[in-house]
């Protein structure tokens, strides 16, 4: 009886549970992708909310209009679509077929690159085919053709659209949410790139002061924030064309961060060179074979492994030194350095190399070496690269002391009474508050009116950005070279393994730099006693 | 291409095109006879005509609207009253229902879209804005249509004839190549009377400018394009010939090779 009770009961169980699995399952209701969730308030208004041409983005938003281009950079904020040519009617129609039939001919590059990407063909291949069927099953959605359409028309406002990342996510939400996570890092990041464009004052200052043009270099670098073509390029949006180096180097260049030329001169990146044709970039990363499919890493390898075999489709999650700017915890400064970041709310505090997170990051990084280098090997190399960033920081520490003393002493020359205060000092006083800047930084532009001295990380690299009367001073200005050039030249060369990089456009400039410093401080001395000699 | 193969496509290209001819012939005129194509200029025309259209062709037809600049072929200047596709001879001005008939079928390997997604009667009322803007309409009438006969019937010779007519007797190849891919020794040079460098069609991709029927082809061959290096050859050839030179054009077809 007590068997046939138990017998009774999970037959109905059973049945139960069948009757759960056969009811139709409804399609789960996704949250909308935000690029910009889980921001406070204010960003939304001053970064989100479209105003197309009317004003500027960023907490400075007042003091400058955007240029133009703006809205192909910053679509959420700046998009407005073409006025001479209306396309409501397309798009109220649907009239699909005739996207392609006219711009085949007005864009025929546009079209042909459509035709040969994934989007015309979602189910080309097996592995096409699968992804598209996780992306049919989520948004419930047959997929047999993704067309100009689907991205470009704004049905709601029948009108064009400029894809966001966050039309991209609509569909490829795994993507766009492990892009969303760059924000847990804090900036440098690429989804806050805009944002560190235009939130520096002297973006707005050198607007303000006819610069607004010049400054297209970083515009177009910094307007990767909210979108994902700046890797997958137009029309093709390809995944294997991100994964390549090339995605990444138009940006990841020059004198601040010199990726390209680091890693292209590599080791690593000289058998790229040699036998990239070989490399199958076709293979998702986390099936990608070390020797076989690639001989050697490459820029996504490395910095999209987030741990334990699994890749993340961000590449900052496991950045320890970041971008090089931040001064380490780990050291003793004798310059004000050792009060960074001066109660700045906005800045990140400094870095503890050995902090539990660092620790574990450099694992995940070993993990990634161990794939071809000995465990010791990696580990000995990244460690010789946190001593060289410590002797770094160390020689900066002095240079800055330097000039510091000669600013305490009274002898900078032009002082900062005689010249231009620090970029939009007033914008600063009247847009952020003691929240943002904390209480002592904010109270010496309210009261001096940004007519001190800023030199160093992180608020001093004006200087590289706008110049104006007299501000920066020569001085300022070689230990802006030393810190913010040389410094972080000789980062990308140490951690990229590039000797020459690592020496002769870091360590060796680091230190004639600081040679130079210390010359020019002893000069302007000399030349200040001079003067009070003889002005007595 | 084996002669049989060369007719197998003649007739497959012939059938489509009699289809097509049978529409348009069916559609397109008697659409146009039953609208009514307004004589005057009227407001709706002119909404019309400055919503969809003066974004390319210009407030004022001159070809030169603010998105024409980097369209290529160049959108039609209409000031000067050339039209390409007519069914009236040489020279003449289109009729009605020739300026209808383009707007709707669009001029394929251009930007110019089929625009059957206006209504018939939008369509029909920018016509006289169209007209408004050369003075050639107030001054002449165009001429009556021409006559297209029964079409000879497409045969290995005729496609024979053709190909002689094209090659020898008016070398066509001269501007559209020997295998019909509008690359001859002179095609860099062509200029259309607007002074725009023109490129000879190619026969090839299959995309006939004026409509892809045989009734099509040989009009073009019969009025030429008025605007265009393109001369009409009524009086150089016979209606046979033209007929001929039709089948040959359209036997250059290679869609698998230029598909995009």
């Amino acid at each position: 009886m007590k068997k046939l009770g138990l017998g009774f009961c999970l037959s109905a169980v059973m049945a139960l549970t069948s009757m759960a699995w056969a009811a139709e399952q409804p399609p789960k209701k996704e949250t909308p992708p935000d690029l910009y969730e889980g921001t406070p308030d204010w960003y939304r208004a001053v970064y989100k909310d479209n105003v197309g041409m009317k004003e500027g983005s960023g907490p400075f938003k007042d003091y400058f209009k955007p240029q133009m281009l703006d809205m192909y950079w910053q679509p959420n904020r700046h998009y407005e679509p073409m006025k001479n040519l209306d396309h409501s009617i397309f798009i109220e129609k649907e009239r699909r077929d005739l996207c392609v039939t006219c711009h085949e001919e007005a864009t025929p590059g546009v079209v042909r690159d459509w035709r040969s990407s994934g989007h015309k063909n979602p189910k080309s291949t097996p592995y096409l085919s699968a992804r598209t069927a996780e992306i049919e099953k989520r948004t419930n959605r047959v997929l047999n053709e993704v067309h100009c359409f689907d991205c470009h028309a704004d049905t709601k406002k029948k009108q064009i659209r400029m894809p966001t990342g966050e039309v991209c996510g609509e569909c490829h939400r795994p993507q766009f949410d492990d892009f969303l996570r760059e924000r847990e890092m804090g900036r440098p990041n690429h989804i806050q790139s805009w944002e560190a464009n235009t939130i520096v004052p002297w973006y707005a200052e050198a607007a303000r002061r006819g610069y607004l043009y010049g400054q297209h270099g970083c515009d177009l670098c910094h307007s990767g924030a909210e979108k994902c073509d700046v890797c997958h390029t137009r029309h093709k949006f390809s995944a294997a064309e991100g994964r390549q180096p090339e995605a990444c180097i138009t940006c990841h260049m020059g004198p601040d961060h010199p990726d390209s030329e680091s890693y292209g001169e590599s080791k690593h990146g000289v058998i790229y060179e040699k036998e990239g044709e070989h490399y199958d970039f076709n293979r998702p990363l986390s099936e990608v074979r070390p020797g076989k499919d690639y001989r050697t890493p490459t820029c996504q390898f490395c910095h999209m492994y987030e741990k334990h075999g699994r890749f993340i489709h961000n590449p900052v999650m496991k950045g320890i030194w970041r971008m090089g700017t931040v001064p380490p915890k780990n050291l003793e400064y004798t310059s004000s350095l050792k009060d960074y970041p001066y109660g700045i709310k906005i800045i990140p505090d400094k870095i503890d190399i050995y902090s539990e997170e660092n620790v574990a990051k450099r694992s995940y990084w070993l993990e990634v070496c161990a794939k071809c280098h000995s465990d010791r090997f990696a580990d000995t190399y990244l460690k010789s690269l946190d001593e060289f960033m410590f002797q770094a920081h160390t020689l900066a520490d002095k240079a800055q002391k330097v000039v510091e003393d000669l600013i305490a002493d009274g002898f900078l020359y032009p002082g900062a009474a005689d010249r231009d205060p620090y970029p939009l000092s007033d914008g600063i006083e009247k847009q952020l508050s003691p929240a943002f800047l904390g209480e002592p930084i904010y109270n010496a532009f309210k009261t001096l009116k940004g007519k001190f001295p800023v030199v160093g990380p992180i608020l001093g690299v004006y200087g590289m950005f706008l110049q104006q009367q007299d501000n920066p001073s020569n001085i300022e200005n070689m230990y802006n070279r030393l810190w913010f050039w040389y410094k972080l030249q000789g980062y990308k060369g140490t951690a990229h393994v590039q000797q020459d990089v690592s020496w002769w456009w870091g360590q060796a400039p680091m230190m004639m730099e600081f040679t130079k410093i210390q010359s020019e401080a002893a000069r302007l001395r000399r030349e200040g006693r001079i003067e009070k000699v003889s002005l007595k | 291409m084996k002669p049989k193969a060369l007719l197998s496509k003649v007739g497959l290209w012939s059938a489509t095109a009699a289809a097509s001819a049978a529409l348009v012939i069916g559609i397109a005129p008697i659409t146009a006879k039953a609208l009514n194509i307004p004589t005057e200029v009227t407001e709706d025309g002119k909404n019309t005509y400055k919503k969809f259209c003066s974004a390319c062709h210009g407030e004022e037809g001159k070809g030169d609207g603010p998105v024409a600049r980097s369209m290529l072929p160049k959108p039609r200047d209409f000031t000067r009253g050339a039209y390409k596709f007519r069914t009236t001879p040489s020279g003449s001005l289109p009729t009605d229902e020739d300026i209808y008939r383009t707007i709707s079928y669009g001029v394929p390997n251009s930007t110019m879209i089929p625009w059957d997604i206006l209504t018939e009667q939008q369509r029909a009322s920018v016509i006289p804005v169209l007209k408004s803007f050369s003075e050639a309409f107030e001054v002449r009438k165009p001429e009556a249509p021409v006559a297209v006969g029964l079409e000879v019937r497409p045969t290995e010779k005729t496609v024979a004839e053709g190909k002689k007519i094209y090659e020898e007797k008016l070398e066509c190849w001269k501007c559209h190549g020997v295998e019909g891919r509008g690359d001859g020794p002179s095609a860099a040079e062509q200029e259309d009377d607007f002074g725009f460098p023109i490129k000879p069609f190619d026969f090839t991709t299959g995309k006939f400018k004026g409509g892809n029927s045989s009734r099509d082809v040989y009009l073009r061959f019969t009025t030429g394009l008025n605007g265009t290096p393109m001369p009409s050859f009524a009086k150089e050839l016979t209606d046979e010939q033209r007929w001929c030179l039709t089948h040959y054009v359209i036997s250059l077809i290679k869609p698998e090779e230029t598909s995009k």
